[in-house]
């Protein structure tokens, strides 16, 4: 096991640049998620830890010893891909053994280290199958075991559930979770998926164009996300954003399209009539109330997903999403009274930046 | 029950004619297609198969009886024939070899991304699209000291005392038509095994290399057993090609000097149309397809063998 400290780290593909100084140290035994859209850098900075990615500038360093120049060989780190990329030509316990095969281990030690990985995924009875006579399942279990048998420095996981079907990805989220409170290696996890981030982070990296958004954990991401992106990006359904400005008096208004003021409790701290935005979660807005803090929304459409309720509402020109798990708003239409609490409230300026 | 069943398969039992027509309808169907293809495919091989067993000589108008194994025992204290069957041996397996060892090389060598490489992988199919008549009167000129630049650099290299033509010398006439063939086959070689390289996954060798493998170990662990069945039909398909594969010998040394470069091939050639003794051409023939079909034989347990031992 081992830290890993990224400083710095630029990457560029000819004048493309992909990453922007990335900086970045996970702490021994940490499990931490990069997490964002396709194309935003996650899996360039893992294929660097790697070592599967040149440098372009900026260090890599593994338990405080610069590899940027080091070979993935030399790296002691294990990865578990996308695509599994297990050996076909070989058994599940040859794939397993590979490494340690390589390293010249004695044989009996090999044998004891491969049954005790197959032990701990289940894998025993499959031991001498090639892969394509695997499911998607267990091929990823035998990834995990191939990486598993080496207690390497680090776990390096490149979307390793993107190729499962939903109720096995769900079922494998835990089993990483529980290897991970088993072993506590430091391991890094590559997703664009915000539940698996939410539920294994010990700390989550939201990335977006290259660019780290916000290092914290995944309740510091939900709570109190430091801009737009990460705001719309953790969340399912994602955060309502209201674009307006903000008037101070004696009763702070924040004024949307159309006519629409949003009573607030307290001024934020945005100049006033500056251009700002207001954030607030579908799960976090009272579908209920009266008095000057009410509001009345039109109901759109209303979704039920089994467990609560989706009402797309609008006010004015804008619309929005309300989450309930209330069964009597699935007859919702007309209008419905809603209220915003001051404490679920988000604001954001012009640069999209929290304040 | 049973009775009134079987009463009622009689009573629409159709008359013959008709049954017959219907059995015989899918023979019917096919038969155009198969006199077709035995008419093409078989009389041939029987009537080329049953000359080993006539004495058939264009030459001699009274030939054409059977003479059962004569030609056999002829060709058994043949020793020209025994020659011919070492230097088909000496011939082929150096072929093949380096034609395989070069055509993975230059594989290996154009599966790296390089500027150019559209333009280079194209370059290397060059020579398979040259007749191989052209190839070896173009290889037999280069060696050719009159007019060929080879013996002159060999010379200039100190490989050889004078600037002489090694076609002409029966130690090294062999050589000849095995470069010319070398340079001939190697292209295919490459295409094919460059083919099978771009179907590796690139994940594999990332797995690889993240699991501690070097350039060699990824070569032998990933990249080996991947190419294996690719290498396994190339080499079979093209031993038993080049073995039959005379052309070039012909066309450059016509079997000399000394029938030191006569492979069996080149030498059912001579017996047929310089000897015109198609009678014991056909009996050579017939030798060289039972050794060829042994060979397949063997290659094909011999996979069975490898693929049933993992």
């Amino acid at each position: 096991m081992a830290s890993i400290d990224i400083a710095n780290i630029q990457k560029s593909y000819g004048i493309h640049p992909v990453l922007h100084d990335v900086d970045l140290k996970i702490r021994d035994g940490e499990f931490v998620v990069l997490v964002g859209p396709s194309g935003c850098g996650k899996s360039t900075l893992l294929r660097m830890i790697a070592g599967l990615e040149s440098v372009t500038a900026g260090e890599i360093r593994i338990a405080g010893k610069r590899v940027n120049e080091l070979a993935p060989k030399d790296r002691d780190i294990a990865m578990v891909f996308q695509s599994y990329a297990l050996y076909p030509h070989m058994s599940v316990a040859r794939n397993m053994s590979y490494s340690l095969r390589l390293r010249k281990t004695a044989k009996d030690r090999i044998t004891t280290i491969v049954a005790g990985a197959a032990a701990k995924l289940g894998l025993e009875p499959l031991m001498e199958r090639r892969p394509r006579a695997l499911s998607g399942g267990q091929r990823q279990r035998v990834a995990m075991g191939r990486a598993i048998v080496r207690q390497p420095k680090a776990f390096l996981f490149d979307e390793p559930l993107s190729n499962l079907d939903a109720r096995l990805r769900e079922q494998m989220r835990a089993e990483i979770k529980k290897l991970h409170r088993d072993l506590r290696a430091t391991s890094i996890y590559v997703t664009h998926d915000q539940i698996e981030a939410m539920t294994l982070a010990d700390r989550i990296v939201a990335m977006n164009g290259g660019v780290v958004q916000q290092v914290g954990s995944p309740l510091d991401l939900y709570d109190r996300p430091a801009n737009l992106f990460v705001a719309g990006f953790i969340g399912s359904p994602g955060m309502n954003f209201f674009e307006g400005t903000c008037r101070a008096g004696e009763r702070p208004m924040f004024h949307i399209a159309g006519d629409i003021a949003i009573p607030l409790d307290a001024s934020p701290p945005l100049a006033n009539d500056a251009k700002a935005t207001l954030g607030i979660r579908p799960e976090h807005i009272v579908l209920a109330g009266h008095g000057p803090e009410t509001l009345l929304a039109t109901v759109d459409l209303v979704e039920p997903t089994g467990f609560g309720i989706i009402l797309h509402l609008s006010l004015g020109r804008s619309g929005f999403k309300a989450f309930t798990n209330d069964r009597s708003f699935l007859t919702a239409s007309g209008t419905i009274p809603v209220h915003f609490p001051a404490h679920s409230l988000h604001f954001f300026d012009s640069e999209g930046s929290r304040v | 029950m049973d009775y009134a069943v079987r009463q009622g398969r009689s009573a629409i039992r159709p008359p013959l004619m008709k049954r017959l027509a219907d059995a015989s309808a899918p023979y019917l169907y096919s038969a155009p297609a198969l006199i077709l293809i035995v008419t093409v495919m078989l009389v041939p091989l029987v009537l080329g198969v049953s000359y080993a067993f006539r004495d058939v000589q264009l030459l001699n108008p009274f030939s054409g009886g059977f003479i059962g194994l004569d030609h056999f025992r002829a060709l058994a204290r043949d020793e020209a024939f025994f020659r011919s069957l070492r230097n088909t041996l000496w011939w082929t397996g150096a072929s093949v070899f380096l034609q395989f060892t070069f055509g993975l090389i230059l594989a290996l060598l154009l599966d790296k991304p390089f500027r150019g490489r559209a333009l280079a992988q194209a370059l290397v199919f060059l020579p398979w699209a040259v007749p191989s008549f052209l190839a070896g009167l173009n290889w037999a000129w280069l060696f050719n000291p009159v007019v060929g630049p080879l013996p002159h650099w060999l010379h200039a290299l100190g490989l050889m005392s004078q600037p002489a033509n090694i076609l002409s010398d029966p130690g090294l006439a062999m050589w000849g038509p095995i470069v010319a063939n070398i340079w001939w086959g190697i292209p295919f070689f490459a295409i094919t095994l460059l083919a099978a390289l771009q179907a590796i996954p690139r994940d594999l060798y990332e797995a690889a290399s993240i699991d501690g493998a070097g350039a060699f170990q990824r070569f032998l662990s990933i990249t080996l057993p991947f190419l294996a069945p690719t290498i396994a039909i190339t080499i079979l398909l093209r031993t038993v090609w080049i073995s039959n594969f005379a052309d070039l010998i012909i066309v450059m040394t016509g079997g000399g000097p000394a029938d030191r470069t006569q492979i069996v091939a080149s030498y059912i050639f001579t017996q047929a149309f310089k000897r015109l003794d198609f009678g014991y051409a056909s009996a050579i023939a017939l030798v060289l397809l039972a050794l060829l079909l042994a060979y397949s034989l063997l290659i094909v347990i011999l996979r069975q063998w490898l693929l049933s031992k993992d």
